[in-house]
C-alpha cells in the first residue's frame, strides 16, 4: 500500500500528535487486517487542558465502544457494525466488550440539564463522541484535531439550551467510523417533558424515529485506522448495498412492523416523526400520501412551520414532522437514497404508518 | 504558456501564486456606480494533491504565469459597470459566463476579449467557463462573484439579515482521470469518481501533517477560508459549488442562518447546522453569527474566551462537509479534504 505519511514526523506546531508507530496491536472488530499497527493524525488528550467537571451533573451517559455488532440483513448476510455500548446498562466497558446495538443507545436529556457523557475506549484505539448539533466548549466537541481523540476515559460536559432532535457520533476517522454505525439519537426534551416538541411548540402522542442510512459492506472489513496514514482504501467512493432505517434493513418488510419506526395511531392523535439523515448520500423522504408539518429542523424551531408531502435532506439533517391524520388507512413511508453525483436512486427504505 | 513553464511553476512557486490571499473581505459601499475592471489570464498547470499526486488544472488566473483555481473572488455593487478582459494563453477555446449576467461567447486559443456588463441582482454567483461543460469548469475555470446591494455594506440582498464580514467558500472536487482527459483535449469518459475535494482550491492538513498551517496549502490556515470572528461578528459565507457532487455544509459551534438557496431568497430564515449545497453550480448564502456557543457549560462569555486566549488555547470549531467522502484525499487520509476551522476571539 502506498503509504505517504506514516514515516513523517507527527509533531504539530500548534498541537502535538501521535507518532506513526505508537499503535501496534491496536484496532479491533470487523475482521479488519491490514495496517492496524498504524494510526496517523489522532491526537491524545492533553491533561493540562482538560477542564474541571461540574461535580453535580444532572444526567450522566456512559458509553463504551463495541466494534463487533452483527447486523443481519434481509438476505441473510451479516454485516459487522461498530457502535457505542451503554456501559451503565450492561454494555461492555472496553473496545472488545460488546453489548452495543446499532444504532447506539439513544441519549435523552431535558433542556437546561448539565449533562456528562463519559466515553471509555479500550487500549490501542481512539474514538470520540461528537454531539451533533449541540454546541459546547471546544474541549467537549469531540473533534480530534481541535482538542483530542480519546483513548482510555474522557468525559464531555454540555448543557443543551434548545429542545429538538440531535444525534451523536464518533468524530475520529469520521468518514469510516460514522459509516460503520458509531452513532445514536440524541433527543433534547423541553421542560414540559416528553410529549412536547419544544416550549411553545406542538404536542405529540406517539413518537417514531426514522434514522435512515446506507451501508457499503465493502467498507466493513476495514480497521479503525484505515487510510489515516495515507493510501487508497476507497473512502472517497461510497457504493451502498444495504439501506437501513433505525438499524433495520429497510429494503423489504422488516421495518413495516418495527417498534418506534412504524406506528399505529388513532385519528385525532398526533404522531411525531424524528427523521435523521444518517447516511452520506442525499435522501428523499416520501410520506405516502400523508401531509406532515415540519416544526423544527436541526434542533431549531422553524419561524413558520411548513406542510410537506416529501422532504429532501442531506447528510446529518434532522426534521421533526408532526402528523395529524384524519383518514384511516395504511401509509407507506419511503426514503430514497440518492447518489450524490448522478442523482440515481440507489435504494429505498420502507416503513409504514397505520391510522385507525 | 509553454509546458515546461507550468511544470516549473507546479514544482515550486505555484502555491503562493494561487493563493495571494486577500484575507477578510471588507466592502465599502458607494453612492454611485463605478466601473470595475479585471483581467483574467486563462492558464494551466499542475497542483500537487495531499497524497503527492500532481493533477492538471486550468484557471482564470491573475497573472500570465500563475494558476488560480479557482480564480480570485470578486465583489462589485449593483449597477456597476464590470469590464472583464480575458486573455486566453492556452490553445483551447474558453468563455467567461455568469448566469443571468454575461456570456462572453467563444474565446479561441491565443485570443483575448474584453466584455462589459452591468452588475445585476445582488447575490452570490459563480463565474465560470461554460464551454465543454462541465469539464472546463471542473478543471478549475471558475470563481466566486458577488453583487452587493446598492449603497449597502452589510446586506446580502436588500432587507436581508446583516453581517459585518464576508467570505467565499467555493467547493470543487476532482477526478484526476477527467482532468487528464481535458489536458489531452479528450472528452472525459468513464465513471466520474472524485478523489480530491477542495474549498477555495485548498484541502485540509491536520496538525502535524506536511504543510499544516501553511496558508498556501492548508485550507484550515488560509485567511480567505478559515473564519475568524470576535463574539458577535456576524459573518456572511457565500457557499458555491463548482463540482458535481451535492454536499452537506456543516458548522460546529453555531448554527448558520440560511438565507438563500441557488440564488433564491428563502421564504424564512432557518437556523441550521447543516445546509444543503447542490452540485453543478449550486449556491447557498449563510450567516455564521459568532454567538457564544449555546450549549457550553460553564457558558462561553467574552471573559472565558479571553481566559482561553491568555492560556494559549484556541476556541476553534470545524466546518466540514458531512458527506464525509469529501474529507479524504486519494481514497484515504481523513482530514485532507474540504474542511476549514472557525476561530472564536474575545472582543
Ligand atoms: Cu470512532
Ligand atoms: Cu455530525
Amino acid at each position: 500500500m502506498f503509504n505517504l505519511l506514516k514515516n513523517k514526523p507527527m509533531m504539530g506546531r500548534r498541537r502535538s500528535s501521535m507518532g506513526g508507530g505508537g499503535m501496534d496491536g491496536g484496532g479491533g472488530g470487523g475482521g479488519g487486517g491490514g495496517d492496524m499497527g498504524n494510526a496517523c493524525y489522532v491526537y491524545p488528550i492533553r491533561p493540562a487542558e482538560v477542564p474541571a467537571l461540574d461535580p453535580n451533573p444532572d444526567v450522566v451517559f456512559s458509553r463504551g465502544v463495541d466494534m463487533n455488532i452483527p447486523l443481519t440483513m434481509d438476505d441473510g448476510n451479516v454485516v459487522t457494525m461498530w457502535g457505542f455500548s451503554d456501559t451503565a446498562n450492561g454494555g461492555g466497558m472496553d473496545g472488545m466488550g460488546g453489548g452495543a446495538t446499532f444504532p447506539s443507545a439513544a441519549m435523552r436529556v431535558t433542556e437546561g440539564q448539565v449533562a456528562h457523557t463519559n466515553l471509555q475506549v479500550g487500549m490501542m484505539m481512539y474514538h470520540t463522541i461528537h454531539h451533533h448539533g449541540i454546541e459546547p466548549d471546544y474541549r467537549s466537541d469531540g473533534v480530534g484535531h481541535l482538542s483530542w481523540d480519546v483513548n482510555g476515559s474522557y468525559t464531555y460536559q454540555w448543557r443543551p439550551t434548545q429542545a429538538g432532535t440531535y444525534f451523536y457520533h464518533c468524530h475520529t476517522n469520521t468518514v469510516l467510523h460514522a459509516e460503520m454505525g458509531m452513532y445514536g439519537a440524541l433527543i433534547v426534551d423541553p421542560p414540559e417533558g416528553i410529549g412536547t416538541l419544544f416550549s411553545g411548540g406542538p404536542n405529540y402522542d406517539v413518537e417514531v424515529f426514522w434514522v435512515v442510512d446506507e451501508i457499503d459492506s465493502s467498507w466493513h472489513t476495514l480497521p479503525w485506522t484505515a487510510g489515516t496514514c495515507g493510501g487508497d482504501v476507497g473512502l472517497n467512493d461510497l457504493n451502498p448495498d444495504y439501506f437501513v432505517i433505525t438499524g433495520v434493513d429497510g429494503s423489504g418488510n422488516s421495518a413495516m412492523n418495527a417498534p418506534a419506526i412504524s406506528a399505529t395511531v388513532q385519528r385525532g392523535q398526533k404522531l411525531l416523526a424524528r427523521y435523521i439523515c444518517a447516511g452520506y448520500h442525499p435522501q428523499r423522504l416520501r410520506l405516502g400520501g400523508l401531509t406532515g408539518t415540519i416544526y423544527a429542523s436541526d434542533g431549531r424551531p422553524l419561524p413558520v412551520p411548513v406542510q410537506v408531502t416529501e422532504i429532501n435532506a442531506v447528510s446529518a439533517e434532522r426534521y421533526d414532522i408532526i402528523f395529524e391524520p384524519t383518514r384511516t388507512g395504511t401509509y407507506l413511508i419511503e426514503t430514497d437514497i440518492i447518489h450524490w453525483i448522478t442523482g440515481e436512486v440507489l435504494g429505498t427504505t420502507r416503513t409504514r404508518i397505520t391510522v385507525t | 504558456m509553454k509546458r515546461r513553464d507550468f511544470l516549473k511553476a507546479g514544482s515550486a512557486g505555484l502555491a503562493g501564486t494561487i493563493l495571494g490571499g486577500t484575507g477578510l473581505i471588507s466592502w465599502t459601499p458607494r453612492a454611485h456606480a463605478a466601473t470595475i475592471s479585471k483581467t483574467f489570464y486563462i492558464t494551466d498547470g499542475f497542483i500537487t494533491q495531499p497524497d503527492g499526486v500532481s493533477v492538471y488544472f486550468r484557471g482564470f488566473s491573475s497573472s500570465s504565469n500563475g494558476l488560480n483555481a479557482p480564480g480570485e473572488h470578486m465583489i462589485v455593487q449593483e449597477g456597476d459597470t464590470v469590464r472583464i478582459t480575458v486573455i486566453n494563453t492556452l490553445g483551447t477555446s474558453h468563455s467567461f459566463v455568469i448566469d443571468g449576467m454575461v456570456d462572453s461567447g467563444r474565446i479561441s486559443g491565443g485570443q483575448s476579449r474584453t466584455i462589459q456588463f452591468t452588475a445585476g441582482a445582488p447575490g452570490s454567483y459563480l463565474y465560470y467557463d461554460g464551454r465543454n461543460a462541465p469539464y472546463n469548469r471542473l478543471t478549475g475555470l471558475h470563481g466566486g462573484f458577488a453583487v452587493m446591494p446598492q449603497g449597502s455594506s452589510n446586506q446580502v440582498y436588500s432587507g436581508s439579515p446583516t453581517f459585518v464580514q464576508q467570505y467565499f467558500w467555493v467547493f470543487n472536487e476532482c477526478d484526476p482521470a477527467w482532468n487528464n482527459a481535458v489536458r489531452n483535449r479528450q472528452t472525459p469518459s468513464g465513471r466520474y469518481t472524485p478523489r480530491y475535494f477542495t474549498i477555495n482550491g485548498l484541502s485540509g492538513r491536520p496538525p502535524g501533517a506536511p504543510g499544516a498551517m501553511d496558508p498556501a496549502i492548508d485550507s484550515m490556515a488560509d485567511p480567505r477560508t478559515k473564519l475568524d470572528g470576535h463574539l458577535g461578528d456576524r459573518t456572511l459565507i457565500r457557499c458555491l459549488n463548482a463540482g458535481l457532487a451535492k454536499h452537506s455544509v456543516h458548522t460546529h459551534g453555531n448554527h448558520m442562518e440560511w438565507l438563500t438557496s441557488n440564488g433564491q431568497v428563502r421564504p424564512a430564515v432557518w437556523e441550521k447546522d447543516i445546509v444543503p449545497l447542490d452540485g453543478n453550480g449550486g449556491g447557498a448564502d449563510v450567516i455564521y453569527p459568532f454567538d457564544p456557543v449555546p450549549d457550553a457549560w460553564p457558558p462561553m462569555t467574552n471573559t472565558t474566551l479571553r481566559q482561553a486566549e491568555n492560556e494559549g488555547r484556541h476556541s476553534a470549531y470545524p466546518m466540514h462537509l458531512h458527506d464525509e467522502m469529501t474529507q479524504t484525499a486519494g481514497g484515504g487520509s481523513y482530514m485532507f479534504g474540504a474542511m476549514t476551522d472557525i476561530y472564536f476571539h474575545s472582543r
